[in-house]
């Protein structure tokens, strides 16, 4: 919620460069332990993405997006993450492992901003600059998450 | 039946999957034909007001430029005073507005101002600033509306040379929020860098003569019956504040003229 909160307040004004634009929202539903249903993260992802869209006045975009990240987000954790038991807490740096939270946090941050800017641009025909601003924003949310978990669990 | 039951009930976290997809993709869609919802934009007045208390907190550090504006307005309105010709002029009303929140840095740019349907605001009019051409508006509530600035890759802006009738269509790539794109002028009219482009007045949502831009440069490639012409908007988005909306007297009418044509 303070996530989100910060995301509207600061880093929606945020704007780098012209290509950079992180949403760090995404760090709460990466979090999220794996505890509800599989079908009950979609939905709490699609109203996050929901909230986000009324402020950033694209609506769909976020939602779908963050439909799509919390989809993928088990199969993911399955595939990289060996001791299941540590799914029961929240997902961070220090309960799965620096590796695999790098690897986790990279794909699911590039899918979701991939996601975003494709669908804001709604046409091919801006392909190289959508992926130029994937390519920034990803890294600056990358590196926010990672360095946010640093700081909580050193 | 049992077994219908059975594959919905394995699969079913891929079907919820699909179903919000759908619906998601919906809400784009429809957003993108109908954009009239002010609800689930930031024409709704909570978001709005978050963006107010936001704009207004950073307002203050650019006080002394704004200042610096308005006394440059305050002196052309006075020399324009002078030269009025009331007969053009009467039939558009100007409402001031404030902008509440903008973006200048993404594909689909969108500027929020604080007035609305209480206004007199309706979707289709102008926007403009004392330095050019801003955007029309394009979702409207109750005490706030949303702008389409020429500076988001939807809009397109008919537009003229200011030294003869030459009109042609204002488009953005998406790349420089400084720079815009003239198309659909024939190549046996002569382009120089520096000329002025102006309103053309063709649609009811801006009188003529309203500033656009500068031209940057003309490129013709071969083979190629029309220029590209880079334009340098005159309205400085960085540093967008103070907007005026352009209520045409007449746009209902004329609206209602060429409607019918179809």
């Amino acid at each position: 919620m303070l996530v989100m909160l910060l995301q509207v307040l600061l880093f929606n004004q945020l704007q780098l460069w012209g290509v950079c634009h992180p949403y760090i929202y995404v760090l709460c539903l990466m979090m999220m332990p794996i505890t509800l249903p599989h079908n009950a993260d979609m939905f709490i992802g699609a109203a996050a993405g929901l909230v986000m869209d009324v402020f950033c006045n694209s609506m769909g975009v976020h939602t779908a997006a963050c439909i799509l990240l919390m989809f993928i987000r088990p199969y993911l954790l399955g595939l990289i993450v060996n001791d299941k038991d540590r799914l029961n807490e929240q997902i961070s740096l220090r309960a799965v492992g620096m590796e695999a939270f790098v690897k986790y946090v990279v794909i699911l941050v590039l899918v979701h901003h991939l996601t975003v800017f494709l669908l804001a641009a709604w046409s091919w025909s801006h392909i190289g600059f959508v992926l130029l601003e994937t390519f920034v924003s990803s890294i600056i949310t990358i590196l926010l998450v990672i360095g946010y978990n640093m700081l909580k669990y050193r | 039946m049992q077994n219908l039951l059975k594959i919905l009930l394995r699969y079913s976290n891929f079907l919820v999957f699909i179903a919000l997809e759908v619906a998601a993709f919906m809400l784009i869609t429809f957003n993108n034909a109908y954009p009239r919802s002010s609800v689930f934009s930031t024409a709704n007045k909570v978001v709005a007001w978050q963006h107010e208390v936001v704009s207004d907190i950073c307002g203050y550090f650019s006080l002394r430029s704004q200042n610096e504006l308005l006394a440059e307005e305050n002196v052309a309105l006075r020399n324009k005073l002078s030269a009025l010709d009331s007969a053009n002029t009467a039939m558009m009303h100007y409402v001031s507005a404030k902008v509440v929140q903008m973006t200048t840095g993404e594909l689909n740019n969108y500027i929020t101002i604080n007035r609305g349907s209480k206004d007199g605001i309706c979707r289709g009019q102008g926007v403009r600033n004392s330095e050019g051409v801003v955007g029309i508006v394009r979702t409207v509530g109750q005490n706030y509306s949303v702008v389409l600035p020429i500076i988001n890759t939807r809009s397109n802006l008919s537009c003229r040379f200011a030294k003869n009738d030459y009109v042609g269509t204002l488009h953005w790539d998406g790349k420089d929020s400084r720079f815009a794109q003239l198309q659909d002028i024939s190549t046996h009219m002569v382009v120089n860098p520096g000329d002025t482009i102006i309103t053309s007045g063709l649609s009811p949502v801006f009188p003529e003569g309203i500033p656009v831009g500068i031209v940057e440069n003309s490129v013709l490639k071969d083979g190629d019956s029309y220029y590209t012409i880079r334009v340098r908007l005159q309205t400085n988005f960085k540093r967008l504040k103070y907007v005026e909306v352009v209520q045409n007297a007449h746009q209902q009418e004329l609206e209602e003229l060429t409607d019918g044509l179809d």
